[in-house]
């Protein structure tokens, strides 16, 4: 992968949830183009560690750099702006939301999509209105421009008819579907998946995962959450096993399914293989 | 009785109607000033700077411990005194029941912003999404479908309650079956017809309700 452009990096990234720390000083990088499945037991962290790519969550110590520039450094980010508007702020945003929200996150967040466990698609918008929501608002792109797109990314992934329906009216894995359109309709360089299949029945499993594998075949730089192994084998450029809060082992898929190093990497895989 | 009760409306049926007009009034304009009075609240209630958030819960809690009646009587004694300019008793009576129904608005837009599930939230945010945009396109119309039911029934609540103007004789239902009865001396049938308004209009509004939230439910499944 050297010589490709970094598209993510972390270095010692730590993250507590009260008491516990879930990530212990994360280092690693992302190359644009590459595929890279996380595994790793059940409350390891690799979602807070997904998470703490968008800043979805905050880490309290650590360096996350987005295509070179910083994206956040815990030791900096402490002395916040004062200004007016700032404080307008604090007295009227939620507080989960203003788990910082500021240009630049805001600007890195529009090229770095995310596709969750449980879809999360707005049930109040339209498949189409879902996808344009974010072009038309935050990259001005005209609404006749946006849909056009949209209905391209729909034609795409088979759910072009569905353009009018409301997300109530579609299958979990439509759902997440039109999630993963939804992400790419704002042109990321890079697309997070966090376990997109775990909550969809067997039968719906396969269409998500095929469009996913179209994604990443095509180049798209794609981090992704799994537990479907034989998925990970298939797709993945690089495989990272978390465990103890640490990338314990990576490598290969061969290296990692075939001749893992590591007494923990073998116990995990040999419960779910 | 029904034969006092029918001379009685044919007679002051036009103050009756005077008074459940301002009944009417009062009823909808507090719950429509208590409305943006009470998401201002919740956004601070929910907000990260302490300060503004204790205060706003001091005033819910306040609003919420002591009798309404009270808060009128606060808000008719002191309000003329403290205000530069003459304020009728209508004027402070509205004032106080803003204040009350502020309150209890308040909480009910939080319960419904905080009905709406987080992920909602974190896809927005992972979008890009603006905090205004945010809020205003994702958050809020999913929790208005939370908010308006309820605040169908402060106005219920509100109709009710005005009645308590009439210890002011600020001009409402009750007021008015007080002037008929002090007037009359014929205390039930006077007393039967403002009732009867109460009911027929609380009980219609109810019936409203109950279809306009059915709807939007079914609107919801069909769109
Ligand atoms: N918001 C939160 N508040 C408190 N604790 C949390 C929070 N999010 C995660 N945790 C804790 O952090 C640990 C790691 O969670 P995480 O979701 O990252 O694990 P995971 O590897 O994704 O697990 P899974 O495979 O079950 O999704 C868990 O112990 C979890 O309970
Ligand atoms: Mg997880």
């Amino acid at each position: 992968m050297n010589g490709k452009r970094e598209i993510l990096r972390t270095k010692a990234l730590h993250k507590s949830f009260g008491k516990e720390e879930v990530l212990k000083g994360i280092d690693s990088a992302f190359f644009e183009g590459e595929t890279v499945a996380i595994i790793g037991a059940s409350g390891g962290g690799k979602s807070t560690f997904l998470r703490c790519l968008n800043l979805l969550e905050t880490p309290e110590a650590g360096e996350i750099y987005f295509e070179g520039e910083p994206l956040m450094c815990a030791k900096a980010d402490k002395a916040s702006s004062r200004s007016a508007k700032e404080m307008l702020r604090t007295l009227f945003l939620a507080r989960e939301t203003t788990a910082k929200n500021t240009g630049a996150v805001r600007t890195a967040r529009q090229r770095i999509g995310m596709v969750f466990q449980h879809f999360n698609v707005f049930p109040h918008l339209s498949v189409i209105d879902n996808i344009t929501l974010s072009p038309v608002l935050e990259k001005n792109i005209p609404k006749a421009e946006a849909e056009k797109k949209a209905e391209e990314l729909l034609e795409r992934v088979g759910l072009l008819e569905k353009k009018n329906e409301y997300p109530t009216r579609l299958s979990g894995g439509q759902k997440q579907r039109l999630a993963i359109v939804r992400a790419l309709a704002m042109e990321p360089d890079v697309m997070l998946f966090d376990e997109p299949t775990s909550a969809l029945d067997p039968e719906m499993v396969k269409e998500v995962l095929d469009v996913i594998r179209d994604l990443a075949r095509s180049g798209m730089t794609t981090l992704i959450v799994t537990h479907e192994i034989g998925f990970a084998r298939e797709v993945a450029d690089r495989v990272l096993f978390i465990a103890d809060g640490l990338i314990y082992e990576e490598g290969t898929p061969e290296e990692i399914f075939d001749r893992p190093q590591k007494e923990k990497t073998r116990q995990f895989l040999s419960k779910v293989l | 009785m029904l034969e006092d009760i029918g001379k009685l409306w044919a007679r002051y049926g036009p103050l009756y109607m005077e008074g459940l007009w301002g009944t009417l009034w009062m009823s909808l304009l507090t719950v429509l000033v208590a409305t943006v009075i009470g998401t201002a609240v919740a956004l601070i209630r929910n907000a990260r700077f302490r300060p503004t958030r204790f205060l706003m819960k001091c005033y819910i809690e306040v609003v919420r411990g002591t009798p309404i009646l009270l808060q009128l009587y606060f808000f008719w004694l002191f309000l003329p005194k403290i205000m530069p300019f003459e304020v009728s008793d209508t004027v402070s009576i509205v004032t106080a029941l803003i204040f009350n129904s502020g309150a209890y608005v308040a909480e009910v837009v939080r319960a419904g912003i905080q009905a709406v599930d987080h992920g909602q939230t974190e896809a927005g945010l992972s979008l890009g999404l603006g905090r205004w945009h945010l809020f205003s396109r994702i958050i809020y119309p999913q929790a208005l479908k939370n908010i308006l039911p309820a605040l169908g029934n402060e106005f219920i609540m509100m109709i009710k309650e005005t009645s308590l103007a009439s210890v002011f004789f600020v001009s409402e239902l009750t007021t008015s079956y007080k002037t008929v009865q002090s007037v009359t001396f014929k205390s039930i049938p006077s007393l039967t017809i403002a009732g009867v308004i109460y009911f027929a209009m609380t009980f219609l509004l109810t019936r409203l309700l109950g279809i306009l939230e059915r709807r939007m439910k079914s609107n919801e499944r069909k769109a």
